[in-house]
């Protein structure tokens, strides 16, 4: 009898500790489908692929920070740094940093030194990809554990910008770069939200949550990034639940149909990368303004819109995308006037047509616009022949310099003068030792540009921002089309914490603020 | 017999490094940059130097085959342009699933084709024949990735009884089972369409035969008339396209890696050719070409057992 109590007595008690035990939360992992076969790079000076930037959005910090959800300049706060302070020229900057912000995986207190190290590193042409980005930069120093002094030859158009969580600027622990090496490519160390756990090759990666966040700990206890680059297989492995957040595709057909679905929201957000048809006015029959006119006039910006559909797309405002800082959103770009073409062309001596030859990509989204592009300017009398190869093969073409015609689709720190600069100005043409990414070979804004950089006054600054943009839609260096913003999709449990109207690291900011219900 | 196999691997010795060559010339050639790739178009042309210069880029082609030669021969096929693994590591990684889906989908197509080829031959112009005649054509003409979806549809999204994206962990049986099942079944499924269709013309052509009127007009049953003494003669063509078409599974399950998401040589090859990987690629088209030697090596050894005719010194 006494033995048949105590059993009794042990296993109700057993049974209350399980029960009881059992009012741990459930781990809350959040599940994302990524179109890539592999990772690239975790390291943020180096990274240059979509896949690999919305990942390391979730696991640094830069010294400043756009508000998550924005990508407005003029919105950039506090982030690593509490404050700053500037000298009256505008040349000298002190940070002032948070105190008792961790670095993850055990790395330690971040300091002056990581800070200091960071930034050299991605100002290091052998090491970062961003590296023309710290041109300006004179020398970076740390005066104390808790503050960097950044001097600078000549004032950048946003030394902020630059500073931000985006390329260059993400700051990395130094003690896990010395200790980590080429491994650091796969098991990256910053001071975000999230932290590197388990790496499986071409399956996915896994973060966890940094307990220690000094924004607070994220509700969100782990991420699992998978690699499907399979849009169809992405697409039934959202369908059967396997993953909750889905990158999109950039396409009228797919959003509408995810939007049918209840439980699904849509997220079409910034920055929009915009199209642009680069003409190089060096070669003939280009050189002439009057065939780049008619070029401008017989492309017809709402019917490339109509095709990509207006739920992902809308129409370029200028040739630098809508929304940057110094954006003209009311440039002077031609209308479309097949009727006025046809006349400019015959005024060159084109009467019986002309023919032009681009090189261009296979990738689908890039290919079927040249091909709209194409049927619009046949219309006119303009042969766009059109010589196809594929991605890599492209890009190495047109920076020698074979294409008369180059269309590129790019978005860029949202601040007019990295793009005018890279896109426009004749130290950026391709083929030269500075070369970035001047296909049309223009250099008739250099001094509004140049100007732009070290105007003081920001009225100033953005006055001559404008002229450059309307001498160079003027002259037609490029056509500019339309803007494809970004597009990913994600199941109403998950909560970003934020609006999310646009994102630098083209994929949605998951924070301390997200929640999965 | 071991001193033919010998040999035969030697004469392969050759071959591989002639595939090298040919590959080492071509995807240099090919326009693309590396640099480009791994640093993305922002980057400047003292960073792209600074790579190519790091990854031996800028060195004359000649040299650079001289060291590329150098260093195969010490048995070291380099590291990968974009990674910096050492190309046997990422291969040796991948490999155990290549070979797992191969074989299985061998496996099925044999397994499941030349009875339904006999069958087909048997039972000529009945039912069975046009069914089965149907369905390989359906078979050659599915493109692989298109059944790949279906199957997905159908198994993991209508029936549930996998799920779509499936880990095969190294360690755990069960899961690699269930992770091969389908892509298995995809590849299985269209080489039964070849299999059959080569199983039924062969033996079609050899129930013709003289000696098969003399077994039946023996008394000889039936049943031993094909399985025994027809089906050992017709086997000779379908051995031969099974052999070929190892050598092609292994290229081609490509898209069914794709869509399935599984690890595989295959996608190894199309990563590297699109980030054009110069080291990664030619380590692979080295190993492909020495499992195509294998593979042939393979089928002739089969047709010795086969065909008593045949015999290897």
């Amino acid at each position: 009898m006494r033995y048949i109590r105590s059993m009794t007595v042990g296993v109700l008690t057993l049974g209350a500790l399980l029960l009881g035990g059992g009012n741990v939360r459930a781990e809350s992992v959040l599940n994302v489908g990524m179109a890539a076969a592999d990772l690239g790079s975790l390291d943020p000076h180096r990274t240059a692929t979509t896949p690999d930037k919305a990942i390391i959005g979730w696991m640094f910090n830069g010294l400043v920070r756009f508000k998550p959800g924005t990508m407005n300049p003029e919105s950039i706060e506090p982030d690593l740094a509490e404050s700053w302070d500037t000298s009256p020229d505008q040349l000298t900057w002190t940070f002032h940093l948070r105190k008792g912000v961790q670095c993850n995986n055990g790395y330690g207190e971040l300091t002056s030194d990581d800070v200091v190290f960071s930034l050299k590193r991605a100002a290091d042409p052998k090491v970062s990809s961003f590296s023309s980005d710290f041109a300006d930069f004179a020398s970076i120093e740390a005066m104390d554990a808790y503050t960097v002094t950044i001097k600078l030859k000549q004032r950048p158009p946003s030394l902020l910008g630059i500073l931000t969580n985006y390329q260059g600027g993400n700051i990395v622990c130094k003690k896990a770069v010395e200790k980590l090496g080429d491994d650091f490519r796969t098991k990256a160390v910053g001071t975000g939200p999230f932290a590197f756990a388990e790496y499986t090759p071409n399956q996915s990666i896994t973060l966890v949550a940094n307990k220690n966040y000094f924004r607070g700990a994220p509700k969100i206890d782990k991420i699992v990034y998978r690699y499907i680059p399979s849009d169809a297989t992405r697409d039934l492995a959202y369908t059967s639940g396997e993953i909750d957040l889905i990158y999109g595709r950039q396409d009228q057909v797919w959003a509408e149909r995810m939007k049918s679905d209840p439980h699904t929201v849509v997220d079409v957000f910034g920055p929009g990368e915009l199209s642009d048809m680069n003409l190089d006015i060096t070669k003939k029959p280009l050189d002439d303004l009057r065939v780049r006119q008619a070029i401008a006039y017989a492309v017809n910006r709402a019917e490339l819109v109509k095709f990509k559909g207006a739920l992902t797309a809308r129409e370029a405002v200028s040739i630098i995308p809508h929304d940057y800082l110094g954006t003209d959103e009311h440039a002077p770009l031609y209308p479309y006037d097949p009727e006025k073409a046809k006349q400019l062309l015959a005024a060159a001596g084109f009467a019986n047509g002309v023919t032009i030859k681009a090189i261009q990509t296979t990738l689908p989204s890039m290919l079927n616009t040249m091909q709209i592009v194409q049927a619009q300017l046949k219309k006119v009398g303009i042969d766009l022949q059109l010589e196809v190869v594929d991605h890599p093969t492209f890009h190495a073409q047109i920076r020698k310099d074979l294409s008369q015609v180059v269309m590129y689709a790019a978005a860029r720190l949202p601040v007019a003068d990295v793009y005018l600069t890279q896109f426009y100005h004749s130290r950026s043409i391709v083929g030269t030792p500075t070369a970035v990414t001047n296909f049309s070979h223009c250099g008739m804004a250099d001094a509004e540009i140049d100007g732009a950089r070290t105007a003081t006054d920001s009225a100033k600054q953005k006055e001559l921002w404008k002229k450059a943009q309307d001498i160079l839609v003027e002259q037609v260096c490029a056509v500019p089309l339309y803007e494809q913003l970004q597009v990913w999709a994600h199941r109403d449990k998950l909560d970003y914490g934020y609006k999310l109207d646009a994102s630098l690291t083209l994929g949605p900011i998951v924070n301390e603020t997200s929640t999965l219900k | 017999m071991l001193t033919y196999i010998v040999k035969r691997l030697l004469v392969g010795v050759p071959t591989l490094l002639a595939v090298l060559t040919v590959v080492f010339f071509f995807v240099r050639i090919a326009p693309g940059d590396p640099a480009f790739i791994i640093l993305g178009d922002q980057a400047s042309p003292q960073a792209l130097a600074a790579v190519r210069h790091d990854l031996g880029l800028d060195q004359p082609m000649l040299a650079q085959y001289a060291d590329f030669m150098a260093m195969v021969l010490r048995g070291d096929l380099g590291n990968s342009l974009v990674t910096h693994q050492s190309v046997w590591g990422e291969v040796a990684k991948v490999l155990p699933y290549t070979i797992e889906l191969t074989l299985t989908a061998l496996a099925i197509g044999t397994v499941l084709g030349l009875p339904l080829g006999v069958l087909a031959a048997r039972r000529r112009n009945e039912f069975i024949d046009y069914a089965a005649r149907f369905l390989s054509l359906l078979g050659l003409s599915f493109p692989a990735f298109v059944s790949a979806i279906l199957l997905l549809l159908a198994f993991a999204i209508e029936l549930r009884w996998f799920p779509v994206i499936s880990e095969a962990r190294a360690n755990d049986p069960m899961s690699r089972l269930s992770a091969l099942a389908l892509p298995a079944v995809n590849l299985g499924l269209i080489m039964v369409a070849y299999v059959m269709r080569v199983a039924r013309s062969s033996m079609l052509g050899v129930l013709g035969e003289d000696y098969i009127r003399t077994a039946r007009s023996k008394g000889v049953p039936a049943g031993i008339v094909v399985w025994r003494h027809a089906l050992r003669n017709a086997l000779i063509p379908v051995v031969t396209v099974v052999g070929l078409y190892l050598g092609v599974l292994i290229g081609n399950s490509v898209l069914t890696e794709i869509v399935f998401n599984r690890p595989g040589l295959g996608k190894l090859i199309v990563n590297a050719l699109n980030q054009r990987d110069y080291t990664m690629l030619e380590g692979l088209m080295v190993i492909y070409a020495f499992f195509i030697v294998i593979a042939n090596l393979l089928t002739d050894l089969t047709y010795g057992m086969v065909d008593p005719r045949v015999k290897h010194q």
